[in-house]
Parts: structure tokens; sequence; C-alpha cells
């Protein structure tokens, strides 16, 4: 916020050259962090002018924070201090690439759109269908462990990404893990760095693994009356044979935000759906389609519908960008992300229902059946007092899923800054494992240059 | 002699009597481990809780002496051996299942649960833990996590990171913590991530979280039968650049395939060079048709024969040939060195050519018998530790094996871990800079480095050499 006026221009631009230090308002205002500007934004080449950055930045007792695309800024706690806004943008080359091991090494400020149309040409991809996709970076998506649909069959970033490279708060360059698909040489450092939210380094190149484009691939959806029967119908999926790509439940609010851009008309409104992907032969898609309607009806679903060719890909996007759509939206909203196991999600569901309805907001949810509830907070339409009502209704959230029949772990992903300074955090209760991160960023950032502020329990 | 009478009385004092041992003759069997090294413990406990282990542990902070964890001893990288001596902390009275829920797909266990009994207490459901070390008869969970353990099925299900979700730990300062839980995910750094893999030397652990796996509904193995070594490997390399996804593609050369027929019975052809193991797993109409493809493959890359299991009997047959491998050669060597190095998989023709000529060249016998589908070989260097000449050999060849792996973009180990082993190849590797930051991160865990010391990170005083273990003439037979 204020401009502190020792930070030596002339130290970074020796570093990566004058004109990749920006400091234009409009260039500040892209990279605001909950209300914090930086004083400047600095644009390197290479792992190397980052290290030099962050020991000037270190001796100066500066704080930096990388960003991308600036899609997910806002996630975590507003930030201590915030000087150098360090924009990773330039480092956006693919740096190996392997189609026949199926394994691919790429800079993080590469976007995860330009990637996977890179990985299409070769009939590959990675499963990282994530929000903000035309603009996201590996970077960000890596650093905030953003979650994708394709999370239920594939795992999420720690079980596909094979090693990285980055530079610690020290401005030491590191690597951990490798390029091959198996490997247990030396600390996994680098999962460490999955979710961190760029407190412990900044990643300048991440290796994955890839995986091969599936040949026919279909949607269904299942519309139910309630939530019970629609986790009954989830249920009966785990236990079978079946193992698809997808399975998301959407109560009444969040189906109509996915199919508002298409779909199948629902015959009456407020319904739950689950949505099913199946991917792989002709054949296996068949089955599916036999089973999952057999499922669906044992359940007391109305009928199972495939959703067709154009629709499906529309679904598909808006249930990726789903927590876009509803900041677009309502920008105030406050929307949680919460791991959960399978049979207390209808538990949970139904507390943060009635956390909602006491508190005077909305909720919309949509659970990925393998543990994660997406759960946003709306202030109800015309209501002026938001802040003191979303914010109470944060507290209940953290509250229920302390809950011993809950036990969940909830994370408040994305919401107006007054909400966190407010509701007192975003990362809930204090934690037991925090001595032990604090070790962790200990290791890697001890003067607190990276992100100072940002992660749980003031880290 | 470090342990102090004093420490051993207090010991039992916590302990009891019999969870204590300090007589030389019963210190013998925690000498070693499956890998060819050799340390003396001074003393050897059985805890049965955390709140045990975390006493040790102060006791042991208190004399100042160095602490480790053991699980079965079956680690081929010196990970449960005493390097310094001090106290072994064995798991194996920790070895209860606390948990199975099924409909969440968790199991809650101790650290001495045995890896295949956890998958045969959970059989009845339709499930089981999807890491299958070829030692999962008698490896410990405890041992796994630490390794970071693979097996032949972890080609499609990943390894032990993948299917831990939580963790109880003993820190080097005695607390007792818990990472993660049974949820997907939590919040935070992922600390499960640090500690499985970090072989012993962040934290003992007392109790995991992990996820179990629905078994598939329809499995074929098949077996292809090979005339040349090239053909073998090329057909892995078909394999993986078609993008098929075999559940497993395990590869036993010529050589070790006779020893283990003549042993097991598996009806493997003995006149053939090589075969491929390959298992295919997933609904009944995606088997048939991966079956069907795999085949295509092998006959296209000159397979003599592709043979497909024809029962459960078979097909068991066939993988106990594949499990037992190792101590099918034990049988017609002394000893044997295997090495757990990593390759790009499309590196695997001149990779295994690389080898037979490293053979010739220090004239040994050189077995290969190894996950071929994810690149992590295992070559066995056959030797008589008797003769001290040929086993420089040995430390000579496996070093050029290893350089090779390093060379083509590989790892120094898949799934057996650095341990004492290859601490100092590390360096071929990581940077000092990399090397610093991982001594770093222990040093927050472990600053006295008194848990599981000289494992894991270079000592310093080598430079990139495997260690040439001390053996003496009488050291067993792992097997
Ligand atoms: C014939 C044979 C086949 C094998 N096949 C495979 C294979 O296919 N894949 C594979 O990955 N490995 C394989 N291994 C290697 C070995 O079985 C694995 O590394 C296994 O996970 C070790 O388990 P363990 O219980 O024997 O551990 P140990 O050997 O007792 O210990 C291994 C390491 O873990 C530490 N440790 C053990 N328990 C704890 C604990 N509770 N807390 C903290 N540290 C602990 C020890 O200090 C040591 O560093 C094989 C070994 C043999 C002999």
């Amino acid at each position: 916020m204020s401009h502190p006026a020792h930070i030596s221009f002339a130290r970074l631009e020796e570093i990566v050259g004058a004109p990749h230090v920006l400091t234009s308002p409009e260039d500040l205002a892209l990279r605001r962090v909950d209300g914090f500007l930086p004083s400047a934004v600095i644009q390197p080449a290479d792992a190397a002018q980052i290290a030099e950055v962050l020991r000037f930045a270190g001796a100066e007792k500066l704080a930096v924070i990388p960003s991308g695309g600036c899609t997910k800024l806002g996630i975590g706690s507003p930030p201590a201090r915030y000087d150098i806004a360090l924009d990773l943008s330039r480092m956006n080359r693919v740096l190996a690439y392997d189609p026949q091991d199926l394994t691919l090494g790429v800079e993080s400020g590469m976007r995860i759109e330009q990637l996977l149309r890179v990985l299409a040409e070769q009939k590959q991809f990675l499963p990282l269908v994530v929000p903000y996709l035309e603009r996201a970076t590996i970077g960000g998506i890596v650093a905030s462990n953003s979650s994708s649909p394709l999370r239920h069959a594939y795992g999420g970033v720690r079980d596909f990404c094979l090693g990285m490279e980055f530079v610690t708060g020290e401005g030491s360059q590191a690597k951990s893990g490798g390029r091959v698909v198996k490997n247990v040489t030396g600390y996994d450092l680098h999962k460490l760095l999955i979710g961190s939210l760029g407190t412990l380094g900044v990643i300048t190149r991440v290796n994955f693994r890839t995986f091969p484009l599936l040949p026919a691939q279909r949607t269904f959806v299942a519309a139910f009356s309630a939530a019970e029967p629609a986790f009954q119908f989830c249920g009966a999926i785990s236990r079978s044979p079946l193992t698809p790509q997808m399975v998301e439940i959407a109560d009444p609010g969040a189906a109509e935000v996915i199919f508002s851009g298409g779909g199948p008309p629902q015959a009456e409104p407020r319904k739950w759906s689950v949505l099913v992907s199946a991917a792989g032969l002709p054949e296996v898609v068949d089955r599916y389609a036999r089973e999952l309607g057999h499922m669906a009806a044992a359940a007391n679903a109305d009928e199972l519908e495939p959703l067709g060719d154009s629709e499906g890909p529309v679904v598909l996007a808006r249930i990726r960008e789903f927590p876009r759509l509803i900041l677009e939206a309502v920008p105030s909203a406050a929307i949680f992300r919460i791991g959960v196991l399978p049979t207390a999600m209808p538990g949970l569901l139904g507390e943060l229902s009635s956390v909602a309805t006491r508190g005077g907001v909305d909720l919309i949810s949509l659970t990925r059946a393998s543990g994660i509830v997406y759960a946003a907070l709306l202030p109800k339409e015309g209501e002026a007092a938001t802040v003191p009502l979303l914010s109470k209704a944060v507290q209940e959230v953290f509250r229920v899923c302390g809950k011993s029949e809950i036990n969940a772990s909830a994370m408040l992903e994305w919401c107006p800054p007054e909400v966190k300074l407010a509701a007192g955090g975003v990362w809930g209760p204090p934690r037991p494992d925090f001595g032990l991160m604090k070790r962790v960023k200990d290791s890697f950032d001890p003067n607190g240059v990276l992100c100072p502020g940002r992660f749980a329990g003031g880290i | 002699m470090q342990i102090k009478p004093q420490l051993v009385r207090d010991l039992i004092a916590l302990l009891g009597p019999k969870a204590v041992l300090s007589e030389p003759e019963d210190l013998m069997l925690y000498e070693y481990d499956g890998s060819v090294e050799l340390g003396s413990p001074e003393c050897v406990v059985f805890p049965s809780s955390a709140r045990e282990v975390s006493e040790i542990v102060r006791l042991a902070n208190r004399y100042e002496v160095p602490l480790l964890g053991r699980g079965a001893g079956t680690g081929l990288s010196g990970g449960a051996i005493a390097r310094d001596g001090g106290i072994v902390v064995a798991f194996s009275r920790m070895n209860r299942i606390l948990e199975i829920d099924a409909a969440n797909l968790r199991a809650v266990v101790q650290p001495g649960v045995v890896n295949l009994d956890l998958s045969r207490a959970v059989d009845h459901l339709g499930l089981y833990f999807a890491p299958d070390p070829s030692s999962q008869k008698a490896c410990t969970i405890g041992g796994n996590v630490s390794e970071n353990s693979g097996g032949p099925h972890t080609l499609a299900y990943g390894v032990t990171t993948n299917h831990v979700t939580g963790l109880e730990l003993v820190l080097p300062d005695g607390e007792i913590v818990r990472t993660g839980g049974k949820n997907l995910e939590t919040s935070g750094y992922d600390l499960n991530g640090l500690f499985v893999g970090s072989e012993g030397t962040l934290a003992l652990v007392t109790e995991i979280t992990v996820r179990l796996t629905r078994k598939a509904e329809a499995v074929k193995t098949l077996l292809a039968v090979y005339d040349t070594i090239d053909d073998t490997t090329e057909s892995v390399f078909e394999i993986t650049v078609r993008a098929i996804t075999p559940a497993a593609c395990e590869m036993l050369d010529g050589f070790t395939l006779r020893a283990v027929e003549d042993y097991v019975h598996a009806g493997f052809p003995k006149d053939c060079a090589a075969v491929l193991l390959i298992e295919v797993e997933g609904l009944s109409e995606a088997v048939e048709a991966q079956a069907a493809a795999i085949t295509e493959v092998c006959k296209l890359h000159r397979a003599r024969e592709v043979r497909v299991a024809r029962d459960d009997r078979e097909r068991a047959l066939l993988w106990k040939g594949r499990k037992e491998a190792f101590g099918a050669l034990g049988r017609i060597s002394p000893m044997y060195y295997v090495q757990d190095g990593v390759i790009p998989r499309t590196r695997l023709p001149e990779t295994l050519r690389r080898i037979a000529e490293i053979a010739a060249k220090y004239d040994l016998q050189i077995g290969n018998i190894f996950h071929a589908g994810d690149g992590n070989l295992h070559p066995l260097i056959l030797f008589d530790e008797r003769d001290r000449a040929q086993f420089e050999r040995v430390v000579a060849a496996g070093g050029e094996i290893m350089r090779h792996c390093v060379d083509v973009g590989g790892a120094l180990t898949g799934e057996h871990g650095i341990g004492m082993e290859k601490n100092e190849l590390m360096s071929l590797i990581f940077s000092p800079d990399d090397l610093a930051l991982m001594a770093r991160v222990r040093a927050s865990f472990n600053p006295a480095g008194r848990l599981n010391p000289g494992k894991v990170l270079p000592l310093g005083k080598g430079c990139g050499e495997i260690r040439i273990p001390h053996i003496p003439a009488s050291a067993a037979t792992p097997a």
C-alpha cells in the first residue's frame, strides 16, 4: 500500500532490464492483492534473475508476491507487506516435451490453455481443467493447488507432478523430484510447494506426466428431488466397478449456474443434479450409460440423460469455471473449498444450509464426489449489511466443519478482503500441524520475503 | 559403546524387559536389512504405542544416542541399518489395523502392519491396498511410507505417497503430531508429501491413514515370450508410445527366468531371451480391447508367443514367479546387489544394451527383472562376497549403470530409496544448493541428526561414489 521510498529501482533494472520494471498505475493495479498495491512489477526472464531479485528483496527487507495470470491472487490471507510483484509471464515456454514418454517440463509462466493446445496436437492432455482456464498459468495453478473436476480419475497436482525447479525465499535456486514417472531420489520438496500460495518459493519449472486423450467421452446428468438420493446415487457409483472421469453433485443453485449456458431443460427447476463423465472405448461408454441408468433409477432419479455433443463441452466448461461464474455474478460471494469424506457430505451440506438460513445468506454448492465441496455463501439481493452477515456465516461454517461427525477441512478460497478481516481469517481454527508448517517455512524463506502473512497461522 | 547401562535400565523401566534387547547375540538379527549393508545397533526396543515411542525418543535425546525406526528390515538401501549404532525402534508390536472405513475407502493402521495383511483384511469388501512391493508378504506399511515404495501395479495406481492421506508422527524431539487426516485434502502445506519417502530421517511414523482401492472387475494377465532382449524392450517402448496403460508391465530376462523357473515352476519357457508379464485391469470391455492391443504390439515386435493366463491359478503362478524372483536368484548366487535406477521409458532398449556391455566389461553376471512399464530398472549383479576383487568390480559396474541412468535423464532410485547406499551419489542429480535446502529441511525436524544418521544426504566425504560396504565373510544372503 504505502510506497517504500527506499526501493532501488536502479538495482532492479540492472537485474531484469529497464523495460521489465513496470510502475504504471495499471500494471500495479492488475497485481493488487486484497487492496494492497506493489511498488513495482518485475518481469524476470529466468530463475537466475528471480534469485537476484529475491536476494535483493531480502537485503532490503522487501516483500515479494509472485504472479502469473493474476486470476488467483485473492486466495489467502491479506499480505502483511507487499512491495514487489514478480510477474512470471515472460517465462512461458515448454522446456521439454517427450510425447512418446508421456512426460513434460514447462516454465511456470505458461498459460494452461496454451499448454493444453500443445498437448492436444499429440493427442495428450493434463487433467488440469481449472477455473480461469484462458489466463491461468501453470505456476499459479500449482501454487494454489487448483482443483479440477477430473481429479476424480486422475488425482490432484501432487499425483502427476514429477518434479519442480524453484527459487527459495533466500534466493537459492533449487529443485526436487525429476523428469521420470517413478522416483524416490531425495526429499519430495516440490510437494510442499503445491498449494503453498507462493510462500515457500517461486516455482520456475514444473515437470508433469501427461495422459492420452481418450477416444470417446460422454457426460450424463441425473436429476434428483433432494440431496439424499443424489448422494445415494454417488455411493452406488463408488461401490460399482465403474471408474468415471468426473462425478459432480450440483445443488439446485449450482445446477442453475451450470445449465444456464445449455444442457437439458429441467422439467422442474429446484433439482439436485449429479453429473458423471465417462471416457474410453464406445462399448465402455455404452456400459456406463446402461449401468448409470440402473443406479439412477434405483436412487429414484428422474431419467438419466446424456448431454449432447454441443451442450457437453459448454456444461463442462461451466463446471470448470464454477467459482468464477459465481464471483462474476456476485463479486461479494464467499466461496469455501472443503475437504470432506463422502459419507459426511450429506451431513455437511445440511449443516451449511442451516448456517445459511440462520445467517440470512444464500448457499450454492458444487461437490466433487471424491471429497471436495465448493460452497458459496451469497448475500441476499438488496441486502445492505453484507460484510457482517457474511463474516458471521463464515465463522459458522468453520465451526460446523469442526464438528466431530463432519470433520471437514475448510479453507475460504474466495471472498472480499473486508470479510477476510471481519471473519478473523480464511484458514479456519488453529491447526495441530502449524509448528511443522512453520519449520518448513523457515527452511525455505527464513526472512519472510515471500508473501508474508498470506498463509495459515500468519505464515 | 555409546549406550550406558543406565539407558538400557531406563528403557526396560519404560517398556518392560521383554521389549528391550541388548545382548549381542539378540542384536545380530538387527545388523542387516535387505541390502548389502551392515551395522550393529546397541539396543533394540519394541514399543506398543506412540506415547512409548515418544518416551524412547526423549530418552535417546537425554543420553544423546542415535536411533532409527525399523519395520520388517526388507529395505534395499540400508535404511534400517544402525550406521552409527544406538537404538533400533522396531515396530513389530505396533501391528494392528485400527479402522477400516470401506464406505470412504480408508484404513487406519499402525506402522508394523504387513502390507499384504491389510489387503487380505479388506479383501472380503472387494478392496485392497494398491502399493504392492514384491516383498509385500513381509514388508510393513511403516516401511512403505518411509521409502515411498512402489511395486508392479504402481504403474497404473501410483506409489505409496498417492495412497496416504494422514500420518501420526513422533518428531525427533519427542513431540507427537498429526498431518493430514482421512480427508482427501487438508489446507496448508502437503506435509504428508514431505514425510512419505523421507526414509525415516525426519520423524518416526506411528500411525498411517491410507486409501483403499476397489478391485477391478476384470483382470487379464499376459505373458509375452521373446527371442531377443531388443524385441522385448521395444515392445515396452511401443506400449508407452501408443499410450496403452497396463496395470503392470514387468520384464524378466532369460537368465533370471531360468533361475525362477527352476525354483517356482511358474511355466516360464526356459529357452527364451526374455518375457514380459503384462496385466490389464478394468471393466471387462476395456480389458478385452487392451489385451488385444497389447498382443498386437508384442506380435509386431516378434514375440514368439503371447500367452493369456487362463484362470486365477495360472495368473497367481505367473506372479509368484515374478515376486519370488529375487529369492530364486539368491539360491544360485551367494550374494547379489540390486540396483534401482530409473530411465525415461523410451530409453529402455539402449539402456539394456548398455547394461549388457557393462556386464561383459566387468566380467559379471547381471540379471534383469524389473518394472519395465515405468522405466524402473533392477539390474541384479551377482557376486560371491569372499571374492573381494570381484566385489569391487560389482561396485564399479553399479556406478556405471547409475551414471547411465542419470545421463539419459533418469533418477538414482525409483522405489528402494537412497539410504546409505547411494547418498554419496546424490550430487550426480542435485546441486549443492538443492542438497543444502534438503539438509536444512531435515535439520528443521532433526536438528541434532540423531534420527537415522548417515542416510539420504551425502556426508560430504565421498564424491559421487557408491559406497563400498564392509561385508564380512559371514554376511547372510538377503532374500
Ligand atoms: C525381495 C524383495 C523385493 C522387494 N520388492 C520391492 C518392490 O517391488 N518395490 C519396492 O518399492 N520395494 C521393494 N523392496 C524393498 C523393501 O521391501 C521396501 O522398501 C519396503 O517398503 C521396506 O519395508 P520394511 O518394513 O521392510 O522397512 P525396513 O527395511 O525395516 O525400513 C525401511 C526404512 O524405513 C524406516 N522405517 C521403517 N518403519 C518406520 C517407521 N514406523 N517410522 C519411521 N521410519 C521407519 C527405516 O528406518 C528404514 O529407513 C523389496 C525388498 C526385497 C527384499
